[in-house]
């Protein structure tokens, strides 16, 4: 189990701190104790190397923070955070991309800032809290953080491939989650460049 | 709703133990069945300057766990990272530079329980 064959590497994915560190979840929030293994394994099964990325929210709201949607966190202290914290992480995806290494970001769907395709909102959240568990929330978009490191891997030619880990969605499922993580991992994509265009993110 | 799972455990994780060599060591399988969260340190191919913002930013984390007592273990080692935790008040924590899986587990499961098992601070 812990000497495994590696594959010859296909790429580098850029994946959620949380997916290797569950200790930074917002409270109630970690699914497993420390490694969020469905992830993890399908990365190295695939033969992707694994970049871990700073928690935007941890360093910020710090550990007992209530759980937020986008609107809440959605300030300009938490976008210089965000963008000061994309600013690195884009430095290294540029190391990568350079050398014409494939490179995927996985974030976390639902998450007001680590959303990739599903994000949180509600516009009319704060004050004394008042929400009951299962209020909706989720919606198409991004979460912060990842629009901001978007959009910064898009001032410097790289497009990334996008995907999310599932589990706080209501249809979440390992099995389906995995395939399409795989997936993923396999589309075609166009060699990252520093002079590449900015494209369509997947 | 779930209870939260964390074990308020984590590791401070050289790349190459991230993402070893073939025959190398994968010390996240061993920290996934020892219950314990990695945060990974910059491989060594990465520029200096770029090196030591991400440590700053590992040490700026690191200290929040810290404050909340959380405990701290560093899987091998990385040039920088005791000046990045020093600029964060934090000392390197108990270190080691395993061989095997059998001696890093065993190092692991030979911590003390950490100071704090609850997320809540309103529980601590």
């Amino acid at each position: 189990m812990e000497r495994r064959e590696q594959p010859e590497q296909r790429g580098v994915a850029f994946v959620a701190h949380c997916l290797m560190n569950q200790n930074s979840k917002v409270g109630d929030g970690a699914h497993c104790a420390g490694i969020y293994s469905p992830v993890v394994d399908v990365l190295r099964d695939q033969g992707w190397r694994i970049e871990q990325m700073p928690c935007p929210e941890l360093a910020f709201t710090g550990l007992n923070r209530f759980w937020a949607v986008r609107e809440q966190l959605d300030t300009a202290a938490y976008r210089r955070h965000c963008r000061r914290l994309a600013a690195a992480v884009a430095d290294m995806i540029e190391v990568r991309a350079s050398r014409g290494e494939d490179i995927v970001l996985i974030g976390v769907e639902g998450s007001p800032s680590m959303g990739v395709h599903i994000t949180s909102s509600d516009p009319a959240r704060g004050g004394l809290p008042e929400w009951a568990e299962g209020t909706a929330e989720l919606t198409s978009g991004e979460g912060i953080f990842v629009e901001e490191l978007r959009e910064e891997l898009g001032r410097r030619g790289i497009v990334p491939g996008l995907g999310g880990e599932t589990h706080a969605l209501p249809d979440h499922d390992e099995l389906t989650q995995q395939t399409r993580l795989v997936s993923l991992l396999d589309r075609p994509r166009e060699k990252p460049s520093r002079t590449s265009p900015v494209g369509q993110a997947e | 709703m779930k209870p939260d799972e964390r074990s308020f455990r984590i590791a401070l994780v050289a790349d190459g133990y991230v993402n070893p060599p073939p025959d190398g060591l994968d010390a996240l399988a061993v920290l996934a069945s020892a219950g314990w969260g990695a945060m990974q340190l910059p491989a060594d191919d990465y520029p200096a300057d770029i090196a030591a913002r991400v440590l700053a930013e590992v040490a700026e984390q690191a200290e929040e766990f810290s404050r909340h007592g959380y405990d701290f273990v560093l899987i091998g080692d990385r040039d920088g990272l005791a000046e990045a935790l020093a600029s964060a008040g934090l000392a390197v924590p108990d270190q080691i530079v395993p061989a095997g899986a059998g001696e890093l587990l065993e190092f692991l499961n030979a911590r003390p329980a950490p100071a704090v098992s609850t997320w809540s601070w309103l529980d601590c």
